[in-house]
């Protein structure tokens, strides 16, 4: 289900949240990293029929979502997981699976209770099915989340800030589930933790200050630091130019890994960046400080 | 319409499951029972009939049960917003207007349970003390005329009005409207005490008790809607507070709307 996004402006009262947004999105999964700000949430909310654009264009699988006609199309094949999705604490995980595979719409109730055991046993929640939704842990209410969002069988499912707040453990279990979901479908996988799009995407977006900034394959982003990335040792302060992106004590002295477009200290070797590294120099260019 | 039942049953399901719903409604019959003073029906004569003891029942707990519900429904639609569950709906494929409706109507059920309850179970107080069975359709008649219209108005006011007021501001003014507006005697202050508007079920108690049950087409404020108590003015008061209950529902989904969309 492609996406094609033009000039898409979306503002709250004097803030302008999105600033012309130019985008389009294959199919598979596509990582769409950036700041706290950036505009993410802004734009996936916009893409969930859930907020209304101020300007612009937001085709979706050639539904056009400022529509009304438009936006029911693309909702009725979409699954959303919302930034801090709440959940109802007074119903069970199977009630609340229920609850919400009704209002997408999942009339046939044998055909909808087939789903959510089988969605149950997918994110590993089958032995707590009839337990209610208070007191989960943060990992178990996102995989209730991402549950909820792949009731239906959705063509385009739609991410925000899934793995933040979840411990190294819950994170990486939840990437390895976005993953094995995508397949067929368009997932849009939004964060601020580039760890995540490196290990689950291959093409993804930059967004800073409501633009894109960047967009291609996820080696792109790396290329942007091809060059500018220095390991320094020393057993002084850190390297006064460029941004340390990492910092690892060791007896010989601190490694000291620096984006720079210059040699930051005269003892500085150029390494191969990692993507972190490409995300900082790319957002270094957006955004100068 | 299946959207509309599937939120029906669910926002149902959830509130019965409050605790305050069912604590609030013991208490305050409780309260009613007890402190109902010699003019309740508890004292009323052993040869009184079924109708008339049932609905003085119904109008004493329809005088202070709706406050209780009116408290615990207030956040009922905000709370979308307050657990986070407000985005996930609205980017469902279900219109707003199935929601508010589906939400209201499972409210609206979810405090006839208790309070039906409530009444039953002094149906079956009054039974062992008089042992007249019609006391028990008695009391489910007097439930559907007198309680279930003003439950039906409370809640299509408690649901919105937090969407423009936050839900303890609105908490106030509700109690405050519903004793300046119920209780309060015509006679000292300018009331909607007694007029066709009362969400007390004054004038449908009074039609099935045969005689003014408390401030019914008492002379006062806004005399075109104090008529003498009857069967038409009875079914008026409902159809009334059925229409004065309708503009808040149709307006809560715009404001909904607008509340996920800011």
């Amino acid at each position: 289900m492609d996406i094609m996004i033009s000039g898409l402006r979306r503002r709250f009262g004097r803030v302008e949240a999105l600033r012309g947004v130019d985008l389009a999105v294959p199919g598979g999964m596509f990582g769409l990293l950036g700041t706290n700000g950036a505009g993410k949430t802004t734009l996936m909310r916009v893409l969930a029929g859930v907020l209304p654009p101020t300007s612009g264009r937001v085709l979706v699988g050639g539904h056009d979502i400022t529509t009304r006609a438009g936006r029911l199309a693309v909702q009725r094949r979409l699954g959303y997981l919302p930034q801090d999705l709440g959940l109802y604490p007074d119903l069970t995980t199977h009630e609340f699976l229920d609850y919400v595979g009704l209002l997408k719409g999942l009339d046939d109730d044998a055909a909808r209770r087939r789903q959510i055991g089988e969605l149950l046993d997918m994110v590993g929640l089958a032995d707590v099915a009839r337990r209610r939704l208070k007191g989960f842990s943060g990992g178990m209410r996102r995989r209730v989340g991402i549950a909820q969002a792949l009731l239906g069988d959705p063509a385009l499912i739609v991410v925000d800030e899934p793995t933040a707040g979840l411990d190294p453990e819950e994170r990486i279990r939840f990437r390895t589930l976005l993953a094995q979901i995508a397949g067929h479908r368009t997932v849009l996988l939004s964060t601020h933790i580039v760890e995540d799009v490196a290990q689950t995407c291959q093409e993804a977006a930059v967004m800073a200050s409501g633009r894109v900034v960047f967009t291609g394959p996820v080696t792109g982003i790396i290329d942007r630091a091809q060059g500018a990335t220095w390991e320094v040792v020393t057993q002084g302060p850190p390297p006064s130019t460029g941004v340390v992106v990492s910092a690892v004590g060791r007896p010989g002295g601190t490694h000291y890994r620096v984006v720079s477009p210059t040699k930051p200290d005269p003892a500085a070797v150029p390494v191969q960046p990692s993507l972190e590294e490409g995300y900082v120099a790319l957002m270094r260019e957006a955004v100068p400080s | 319409m299946r959207r509309f039942f599937a939120v029906c049953r669910y926002e149902f399901r959830m509130q019965i499951r409050k605790r305050s719903l069912w604590l609030s409604t013991a208490g305050l019959a409780v309260l009613i029972a007890v402190a109902q003073g010699d003019r309740g029906p508890r004292y009323l004569p052993a040869d009184a009939d079924a109708a008339r003891v049932m609905g003085s029942w119904a109008l004493l707990f329809s005088m202070l049960l709706p406050i209780g519900f009116g408290m615990v429904l207030a956040d009922r639609l905000v709370r979308d917003h307050r657990l986070g569950a407000a985005s996930l709906l609205a980017s469902l494929p279900t219109r707003p207007g199935a929601l508010v409706a589906g939400k209201y109507a499972g409210s609206v059920a979810a405090t006839a349970v208790p309070a039906l309850l409530a009444l039953l179970v002094t149906a079956a107080g009054e039974f062992v003390h008089r042992g007249d069975p019609a006391l028990f359709p008695s009391a489910v008649a007097a439930f559907a005329v007198v309680l279930l219209p003003g439950l039906a108005f409370v809640a299509a006011f408690a649901l919105v009005g937090p969407l423009v007021l936050s839900a303890p501001l609105f908490r106030v003014l509700f109690a405050g409207y519903w004793f300046w507006g119920n209780l309060l005697g015509p006679n000292y202050l300018p009331s909607l005490t007694g007029t066709l508007l009362t969400p007390i079920g004054d004038y449908p108690a009074s039609w099935l008790i045969g005689e003014r049950a408390l401030y019914a087409g008492t002379p006062g404020w806004l005399s075109f809607l104090r008529p003498e108590p009857g069967g038409g003015a009875a079914l008026l008061s409902v159809v009334l507070l059925a229409v004065l209950a309708t503009p808040p529902l149709v307006f809560a989904s715009p404001l909904l709307a607008r509340r996920t969309s800011s």
